[in-house]
């Protein structure tokens, strides 16, 4: 197996080294998160790709703190925050220290202080003007100009991860899979493998070919969503309305699949309970190809649309050092110029040859990220032709080895890279921890936005497609 | 352009939606309480292409000053109880208030009890119940008319 997971106990001293040193050394970190120790004594957790597999280091923190490695790695710079409010791990060096899940009445306490001539700030949230989950923007403009963004979610915080501890990992799936609904399989799939993987069990073809059925299913009708969400952020509603209805056939394709438009319940621990017989595989397969021709025809009006194209080019640029200093992952990254896709290296689903496709022009602005989702679903579209080229059977999981305490999943979502660690004990969840692609990526919505106009926001937001509520958990 | 117009008047044809009988109209507005995002996707659907909730005079508002019905999805987190009950407090008379999923409901799994304020009904009056995890389109647009009958 290729994905095994290496556990090592880094003391402080060794900490920063170890996690600010993984660049230098061709690995990454992946997330970071605070738990309660062997002893009850919290310690901080990171998962990171070594370059040779992934490992968890862990760290024990005395006398409650962390050596904070956010100034190195501001991928993290979220991560620290929440493990601070969550579990009350200070991490030293981390300042000024601002809450993220905890929402302090003080202004001064959670933004950033912006001054100068005619600066003013403009408050957007929680509740916004659409059908929008809800969170909260403190734009710091002169006039209509950007200056910085403080971005306040968690309004939608149920305390999931807190929730699933305790439960077996059967029951504590679909409180994760709660997370979000528009990501459910990808956070499914992630939580299944992180368990699987923790005790030392692989899935077999049949579970690894559903799964992947799942998965691109789900990225088809969030593509489709999202370019019909940039559309309507410069209201174009022909555009709005063509890929709303391609989101709505593929949902309802999902529908006769899985039999839930969201697939709810599709993604089991240990196997795969999904069948698919070989006629329903036929009608699904063609209706997709009719629908990937007419999402096609539609992508290239688009490109010619003169009023959509003057709106997008250029506008919210991520430039590519900032995307790979922020650690974004997903559509958002690849239009930066980062060429990375968990599927190219997925052992636990279905991916035989897999190449990342990046737009043609990857210059990190709304363009781009809208192309990445339209040469995205053509593959998707091409990867699910095969898959359902014939039955889609029940599967299961064999033994590889005694597992051990830990597990990690990784799932390239339709928004990115997901992690999913999982701590086991006595055959149920001690500790569970997702951090989704939305979660790597909102730092990014803030920096792209920075120096655009702010009627410019939202589709620079829409661009991006976040989700709040695979954030907040 | 003339693709995509193309394209919409089919599937207009292929939607094939029956005309309203019933006149009158309501402005909703959507609050996000604690929600998985996916009754948001699905409200979204209503009021898309295919099943077109305009056409019952039934529309998304951008203001709770400008509605008549609150329709509100998740569970009432305790972040968000605060902002819920200031657009309930904002909206005119006569209003309504619609619980919009299972969460809203109270219903579905909701979280680490400590985060929840609680299902809607035990924060503001509830007049109109919208079960399902999430509920289809068909279904709101349903549950919505019967609001449009009261």
């Amino acid at each position: 197996m290729t994905d095994a997971l290496s556990l090592t106990a880094v003391p402080p001293g060794l900490w920063r080294e170890t996690i600010g040193g993984l660049g230098r050394r061709g690995g990454l970190p992946l997330s970071l998160f605070a738990a309660a120790g062997p002893d009850g004594f919290p310690e901080v957790r990171c998962l990171a790709e070594t370059g040779d597999g992934l490992m968890l280091a862990v760290c024990p923190a005395l006398d409650g703190a962390v050596p904070s490695v956010a100034d190195v790695v501001p991928a993290l710079h979220w991560d620290e925050r929440e493990a601070r409010d969550l579990h009350g791990v200070v991490f030293t060096g981390h300042w000024p220290h601002r809450p993220l899940v905890h929402h302090p009445a003080d202004l001064a306490e959670w933004t950033t202080p912006v001054t100068g001539d005619d600066v003013h700030q403009v408050a957007v949230g929680p509740i916004h003007a659409g059908v929008i989950e809800s969170g909260h923007f403190r734009f710091h403009c002169v006039g209509e100009r950007i200056l910085h963004i403080d971005v306040r979610l968690f309004h939608t915080h149920r305390g999931l991860e807190h929730a699933a501890e305790g439960l077996a990992p059967d029951e504590a799936l679909p409180v994760v899979r709660r997370a979000c609904g528009a990501c459910a399989v990808a956070n499914s799939v992630a939580f299944a493998d992180a368990v699987e993987q923790a005790t030392g069990r692989f899935p077999d073809d049949a579970t690894r070919r559903a799964r992947t059925v799942l998965v691109e299913l789900e990225r088809v009708y969030n593509h489709a969503n999202d370019i019909g969400a940039m559309c309507a952020g410069v209201g174009l509603a022909p555009g709005a309305m063509v890929f709303a209805h391609a989101k709505e056939r593929a949902q309802r394709i999902i529908h006769d699949l899985t039999g839930h438009r969201f697939m709810f319940g599709a993604v089991a621990v240990g196997g795969s309970g999904l069948s698919i017989g070989a006629d329903a595989a036929a009608g699904a397969r063609g209706a997709l190809a009719a629908l990937g021709r007419d999402m096609a025809a539609a992508w290239r009006a688009l490109l010619f649309d003169a009023s959509l194209r003057d709106r997008v080019a250029g506008a919210g640029v991520l430039p590519h050092d900032e995307a790979l200093r922020l650690g974004v992952v997903g559509p958002a990254a690849r239009a930066s110029g980062v060429g990375r896709d968990l599927r190219e290296d997925a052992p636990r689903l279905w991916y035989p040859g897999f190449r990342a496709v990046l737009p043609a022009e990857p210059v990190g602005d709304v363009a781009a990220r809208m192309e990445a989702r339209a040469v995205e679903l053509a593959q998707s579209l091409a990867l699910l032709d095969d898959l359902l080229a014939g039955a889609v059977t029940p599967g299961s999981v064999t033994t590889v080895d005694s597992g051990g305490r830990h597990g990690a999943g990784r799932v390239e979502s339709a928004r990115g890279g997901t992690t999913c660690v999982v701590e086991l004990e006595a055959g149920t969840v001690r500790r569970v921890h997702l951090r989704t692609a939305s979660y790597a990526n909102w730092p990014a919505v803030a920096r792209a936005a920075t120096g655009a106009i702010l009627p410019d926001f939202p589709l620079v937001n829409k661009s991006f497609e976040l989700c709040y509520a695979c954030v907040d958990r | 352009m003339f693709v995509l117009l193309r394209q919409l008047q089919r599937i207009r044809s292929e939607c094939a939606l029956p005309r309203p009988a019933r006149r009158g109209s309501l402005q909703l507005r959507h609050v996000d309480a604690g929600s998985c995002n996916g009754c948001e996707h699905e409200l979204q659907a209503a009021s898309g292409p295919a099943y077109d909730l305009a056409r019952f005079g039934l529309s998304i508002t951008a203001s709770p000053r400008h509605a008549d019905v609150l329709l509100v999805t998740g569970a009432v987190t305790t972040r968000m109880r605060g902002a819920l009950e200031i657009a309930y407090a904002a909206m005119p008379e006569p209003r309504r208030v619609a619980a919009l999923g299972d969460c809203a409901l109270g219903c579905g799994l909701l979280g680490d009890p400590s985060q929840i304020a609680g299902r809607v009904e035990e924060i503001l009056p509830v007049d109109l119940r919208i079960p399902g995890c999430p509920p289809d389109p068909e279904t709101i647009a349903r549950h919505l008319r019967e609001l449009l009958a009261r």
